[in-house]
């Protein structure tokens, strides 16, 4: 009984070895491993997700302010529109941030900032009569994040004059918002206006490239509107950088607001994904797990039949 | 006799509540639109406001409905504001205030709080302390600030001696 246990045993650890169930052993190792990682991948989109949802309600809260903020500073721009349309200079700056991991809200600004500078129809820097205003090839570009900065450097490294990064890691605040203005303002570069910009929220789920144009002390001054408004002094330096500082902070908290909306709604995403590669997988991998017992069975089985 | 003239008394009230109650063009005429902003909390966002007396670079001044259109950066100093049911006082550190045409006010500054919640402790030992760095020996930067910080607390201090 023993002898014949042992000889039964002995068939099947040899073609336990022989190639077509070795690679059927060695897929379920790998099944499992590649389970094991799914699961941990998923863990770690789990709790991204939850951080994010809870970062999002601060966020929201923040935005909500920094909008208002941002439509009581644009009210004198609303109202000094230029008659004639000349051919200003633009300085662009262009807002993300440096962390990934969010769907497409870096590359959405990216986009958006070579089709004002291509002035295709989709260009999110319209006129009056929504038509794509043209913009100069040679106009300066700064951004803000690096992963954007990455992405415009591939194609407009010409362009870009200074990045700046470690912006919109937590809900921005006026102090970044003002440091950024001043460096700006600080750069030297030459503008008559400047062109935010930066990812409107619309929705929990959803956002668009946007555009926001900040007239510079030059801009304001050969504004026909502008003129209707009554000074004591001159005070349209100081205007223009605080108003510059004051969209900077409404555009941030904007961008930031999206970025980790976005976020919430991509690992959302890769944790459903994982869920169904989880399920799957443990399918095959039971499967294969079942059909090598029944190997196993069938050659236990024709090895008794035989004696 | 009497429970009649109660009744005419109660008649006469009646259409002034109304009144009080309800937004109508003529009303609006004589109240200016404010938006008192900060970056952080919105405090007025277009509320019919009857006047608002800001402390401006240039002196103080109230701003009524109509005004005509203007800008006036604002120092560190008190911004009142005046509503049908009554007034209340903010205390701001800078900022801009636009009148604009369409009888709008925004007012975007830094930084503001009511002026009840200071203390009057806390301004006294600030100012001490911006005070000693603004005629210590650090960077000229540094000392600038301070002084600006010293004159902030002093508008302060001058605005609850008030």
């Amino acid at each position: 009984m023993l002898a014949r246990r042992t000889l039964a045993r002995a068939p099947s650890a040899l073609s336990g070895a022989g190639p077509g169930n070795a690679r059927n052993m060695a897929t379920l190792r790998e099944i499992e491993l590649r389970l094991k990682s799914v699961k941990n991948i998923e863990k770690i989109t789990k709790s991204m997700k939850m951080i994010a949802s809870t970062k999002l309600a601060k966020a929201q809260r923040a935005m909500a302010a920094g909008k208002e903020y941002g439509i009581a500073n644009s009210e004198v721009f609303a109202n000094s529109t230029s008659a004639a349309s000349a051919p200003n200079n633009k300085l662009f700056i262009v807002i993300s941030s440096d962390k990934g991991l969010c769907g497409g809200i870096h590359s959405s600004v990216t986009k958006a900032t070579r089709r004002a500078f291509a002035g295709s129809a989709d260009s999110p820097l319209l006129n009056e009569e929504r038509k794509p205003v043209e913009v100069d090839a040679a106009s300066p570009i700064m951004v803000i994040g690096d992963k954007s900065k990455a992405q415009l450097l591939r194609s407009m490294s010409g362009n870009l004059r200074m990045t700046f990064n470690q912006i919109g890691r937590d809900v921005p605040t006026f102090a970044d918002a003002a440091g950024v203005a001043d460096l700006v303002i600080k750069s030297g570069v030459p503008y008559d206006s400047v062109v935010l910009v930066y990812n409107k929220f619309v929705s929990a789920i959803s956002y668009e490239p946007a555009a926001m144009e900040v007239r510079g002390e030059a801009g304001l001054k050969e504004s026909e509107g502008f003129k209707a408004y009554e000074m004591e002094d001159d005070f349209t330096k100081d205007l223009a950088e605080f108003s510059l500082a004051n969209a900077i902070f409404a555009a941030l908290t904007e961008a930031h607001a999206c970025e980790i909306s976005a976020r919430r709604n991509a690992m959302d995403n890769a944790s459903n994904n994982a869920k169904d590669m989880i399920g799957s997988l443990q399918m095959q991998y039971n499967r294969g797990r079942q059909a090598a017992i029944t190997n196993e069975l069938v050659d236990i089985i024709t090895g008794a039949s035989a004696l | 006799m009497s429970s009649l003239r109660l009744l005419a008394s109660a008649a006469r009230r009646a259409p002034s509540a109304l009144t009080l109650g309800r937004r109508g063009y003529a009303e609006a005429s004589d109240k200016i639109k404010l938006s008192l902003v900060l970056p952080h909390q919105p405090i007025f966002t277009s509320t019919d406001v009857v006047q608002v007396n800001i402390c401006a670079a240039t002196g103080d001044m109230g701003i009524l409905a109509n005004h005509v259109p203007s800008i006036e950066p604002l120092r560190p100093g008190v911004v009142e504001v005046v509503e049908s049911s009554g007034s209340k006082k903010w205390f701001v550190s800078g900022g801009f205030a636009t009148v604009h045409p369409g009888n709008k006010l925004t007012v975007n500054v830094v930084e503001a709080a009511p002026l009840e919640d200071f203390s009057a402790e806390a301004i006294r030992t600030n100012l001490q302390e911006a005070l000693r760095v603004a005629s210590g020996n650090g960077s000229e930067e540094d000392k600038l600030e301070a002084r600006i910080e010293a004159d902030v607390y002093e508008a302060l201090q001058h605005a609850l001696s008030k």
